[in-house]
């Protein structure tokens, strides 16, 4: 028998959900939403499950990661009971359960935990250098190990685990066990909409966002390896220095594009939306992901840049700013924020395939 | 020049001449006091008159609304000005309200007129009429519906070409192009607002296809298509003038939403969509009903049982409000809804769909009001102060609400409210004099 969390409803709202318990249950939201299908509907269904607090069922749900909020259901809700922000918390929410940290959840909530961690990660840098005694050269070289080490660090000791939890919640608990060659049969789905997040296209009207979000995420990978892999801070390549420079400037152009279109098209959903009250509630760690790699650009470009002009010497303070933005994207943003949702989404799509390869199966 | 203005005396000024307003007249004329109905369509009966037959009892609409309203027309007590406008109504002391009024013209010599058609058959000219809600064309020169009260011609000059073909197929001689409108002054004791209420525009929802896709009626069409008056004598689609046989109710449309403005439920629709699907089965014995709910509000005496019935009928009921229409095959309709017994998405064809649209507040007489204001609740209604104790009062004393201008109800609770109004000014007007 499924329990029963009547405090739940109140938990959620902490990660952003609004009006939910509002809702008429009348199917309205599934019914003009874009992604939902025949075989996997939504968002009426959580918009139930929170209500009552089902748990266990909403945990193993991948549902939520189907949801590309569009925001369509909230505002044609005749309840205004805004289920296209309870998909976005839920998902929220999902990431603080995945998480065996329990970080996550800690720093969604709160916006004074998370200034702290930031903070801590700035006091860290500066201690940092100072033990070095402000040795350009040597603070370079580390930061340039740090990249590397931090990254397969936070992979192995915190998304991995989060991901097997993950596995665990929505395709061993419910029992649905699928044969092991069925994982490397669904693999390409995985890689598939890890890379392309293909599966936006299917919201109406949104191949322009389509788009830039694929060459961002190309892009800024692209800059990633540039500079974790070929070094393209210190390197004397003349190829990966111009190459660099090429990547980050179309970086640039596309994020602010991207940026104001999603400030317009958030206008235009609250507009649409006739109560005020039907404002969305982005959290501010929703952006960091955001701005912190739009940052992490911006640093490593002016670094470069005055390495170029032989001025980086005297002016130290830009790579420790760098530094400073790389670790925190690194130590909190990355294992702890929003970008696991890009993950999860991946992976969702994945144990979906499993489990529906699965079910053909039996 | 200043324009003559002629002046009347009366106890009571109701303004709408709908079932409510009628009702409350009656009873105002009954108990010995004078009485004007101000009307502003061409006929008293408001929305009523125009019903196939009403729920639960299913009697026949016309049958009870056309005693009803022949007997408030020959009244003594009750004077009826209908194509007439409220200007102002002022309160000039205790007990007088002065009110200033229009009579449109109607270029016909009323009294002359005996309803013979003639003139309608020598119209040349065809526009959509708006009695039959727009299913079937009427003249230039024409009788708004068979049973309006009065039965008599009227020229919709907007639309008129001024041939005059009219004029010379009179036999009584009553067209006459040189009527002008009549300015009054009316001395009153007390009003009695009766201005019912507007229907949702389903125009407004656009993903359910109202305008575009001819197979979208609303329910007040589907009422005109079952009325005893009916204009076709069957059911009949509008694209191709089949008998349909998959016939779709989707409920809830403009009411109870929120993102249409209109939070409420109108109280109404659950009950005539009902109705309308039991006609249906017995005009069409071979059709398929199905209505899409969210919830079904059958709450009155005997609705529950109404209910039953219909689906002991046959009729197929799914809780699930309908998400989109679109169009399919031959002027066929898909219509997309979650069914949430299953929770799943299905996407069902039906040859027909109703839009069983919902009831809005007609705050029209606002601003007739100059010298107090007449206050509305957050929708729109007019406000009733004490709607427990005295459901009749509203924020102007000898100023009385009658019918669904103060809200949505049907119609044993218009009545009952139409009854309560005239009982309510009554003690008033015991009181002042
Ligand atoms: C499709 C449909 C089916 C229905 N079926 C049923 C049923 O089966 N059983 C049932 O009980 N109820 C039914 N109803 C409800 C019923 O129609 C209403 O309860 C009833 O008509 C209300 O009467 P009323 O006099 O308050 O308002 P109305 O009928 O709206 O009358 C208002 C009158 O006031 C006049 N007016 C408006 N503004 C002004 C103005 N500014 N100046 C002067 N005059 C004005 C109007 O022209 C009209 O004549 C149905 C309604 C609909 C829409
Ligand atoms: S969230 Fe809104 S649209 Fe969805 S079922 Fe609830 S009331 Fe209906
Ligand atoms: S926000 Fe968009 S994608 Fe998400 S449930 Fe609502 S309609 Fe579907
Ligand atoms: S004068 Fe006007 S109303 Fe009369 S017949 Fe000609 S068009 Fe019709
Ligand atoms: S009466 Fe029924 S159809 Fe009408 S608004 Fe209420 S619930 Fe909806």
């Amino acid at each position: 028998m499924a329990k029963i969390d009547r405090k739940f409803s109140k938990e959620l709202k902490k990660y952003g959900a609004f009006d939910f318990t509002s809702c008429y249950n009348c199917g309205n939201c599934t019914a003009v939403c874009s992604l939902a299908t025949k075989d996997e509907a939504f968002p009426r269904e959580l918009v139930r499950l929170s209500a009552l607090g089902v748990k266990e069922e909403i945990e193993s749900s991948l549902k939520p990661w189907s949801c590309y909020y569009c925001g369509e259901c909230s505002s044609l809700c005749p309840q205004s009971a805004d289920p296209g922000e309870l998909m976005m918390s839920l998902r929220r929410w999902l990431t603080a359960r995945y998480d065996w940290t329990g970080l996550s959840g800690l720093l969604y909530k709160s916006v004074p935990v998370l200034v702290g961690a930031m903070l801590l990660m700035v006091a860290a840098v500066i201690l940092f250098a100072n033990y070095k005694q402000f040795n350009v050269k040597e603070i370079m070289h580390f930061g340039h190990l740090f990249e590397m080490y931090a990254i397969a660090t936070v992979f192995l000791l915190i998304l991995l685990p989060n991901i097997l939890r993950m596995w665990y919640l929505t395709v061993i608990r419910p029992g649905k066990n699928p044969p092991f060659t069925k994982y490397f049969k669904s693999a390409g789905v995985l890689f598939l909409h890890m890379f392309t997040q293909k599966r936006t296209l299917g919201c109406d009207d949104n191949q322009r966002r389509w788009f830039e979000h694929f060459i961002l995420v190309i892009g800024y990978l692209t800059l990633l390896m540039m500079t974790v892999l070929l070094g393209w801070m210190g390197t004397e390549n003349i190829f990966v220095i111009v190459a660099g420079y090429l990547v980050s400037a179309i970086v640039f152009i596309v994020t602010a594009d991207f940026v104001k279109e999603r400030i317009k098209a958030k206008k235009e959903l609250n507009r649409h939306s006739r109560l005020k009250k039907l404002s969305r509630h982005s959290r501010p760690s929703d952006w960091l992901f955001v701005i912190w790699l739009f940052l992490m650009g911006l640093t490593a470009f002016a670094v470069r840049l005055f390495v170029d002009l032989d001025i980086i010497n005297n002016n130290l303070w830009i790579y420790l700013i760098h530094l400073t933005v790389l670790v925190q994207w690194a130590l909190i943003i990355v294992p702890f924020g929003k970008w696991t949702h890009f993950m999860y989404r991946s992976f969702s799509m994945y144990f979906q395939s499993l489990i529906t390869e699965n079910n053909k199966g039996s | 020049m200043e324009k003559e203005k002629i002046n009347l005396f009366f106890d009571a000024m109701v303004i709408g001449g709908g079932i409510a307003g009628g009702e409350s007249a009656l009873n105002l004329a009954n108990n010995g006091y004078k009485v004007i109905i101000v009307e502003k369509d061409l006929s008293i009966g408001g929305k009523m008159i125009m019903l196939s037959k009403v729920f639960p009892t299913l009697d026949c609409s016309a049958c009870i609304t056309t005693p009803k309203v022949s007997e408030i027309s020959r009244h003594n007590n009750i004077t009826i000005f209908t194509e007439s406008d409220v200007n102002s109504v002022v309160k000039m002391g205790e007990r007088h309200f002065r009110a200033e009024i229009t009579r449109r013209p109607r270029y016909v010599v009323a009294e002359d007129c005996t309803g013979c058609q003639k003139c309608e058959e020598a119209c040349p000219v065809i526009v959509k009429d708006q009695y039959q809600y727009n299913l079937i064309g009427r003249k230039a020169a024409f009788i708004p519906f068979s049973i309006a009260s009065p039965k008599i011609a009227a020229i919709d000059i907007e639309n008129c070409t001024l041939c005059g073909a009219c004029e010379k197929a009179c036999p009584s001689n009553c067209i006459d192009f040189t009527q002008k409108a009549l300015d009054y002054v009316i001395d009153i004791k007390s009003v009695v607002v009766a201005t019912g209420f507007k229907l949702f525009d389903p125009l407004k929802i656009e993903r359910y296809g109202f305008g575009k896709f001819k197979n979208v009626l609303t329910s007040m069409q589907m009422e005109r298509q079952l009325a005893p008056t009916r204009p076709f004598n069957t059911i009949l689609r509008p694209s191709d003038g089949k008998v349909p046989d998959k016939i779709a109710y989707v409920l809830c449309a403009g009411s109870r939403d929120d993102s249409e403005g209109n939070p409420i439920c109108s109280q109404i629709c659950c009950m005539y969509s009902i109705k309308q699907a039991q006609l249906l089965m017995g005009a069409l014995p071979m059709a398929d009903i199905t209505i899409y709910y969210i919830d079904i509000r059958a709450f009155g005496k005997g609705y529950d049982e109404f209910y039953e019935q219909a689906k002991g009928m046959g009729v197929s009921f799914i809780k699930g409000k309908i998400g989109k229409i679109t169009k399919g095959e031959r002027g066929d309709l898909t219509l997309r809804y979650e069914d949430v017994s299953t929770g799943k998405i299905k996407e069902a064809r039906h040859d027909m769909v109703v839009l069983s649209v919902g009831v809005l507040a007609n705050d029209e007489a606002v601003p007739m009001f100059r010298s107090n204001t007449l206050l509305t609740d957050p929708l729109n209604y007019i406000r009733q102060e004490d709607p427990i104790i005295s459901p009749a009062k509203t924020s102007i004393e000898g100023v009385f609400v009658s019918g669904t201008a103060s809200g949505p109800m049907d119609i044993p609770d218009s009545i009952l409210s139409a009854g309560a109004a005239a009982s309510q000014a009554t003690a008033y007007l015991k009181r002042i004099n």
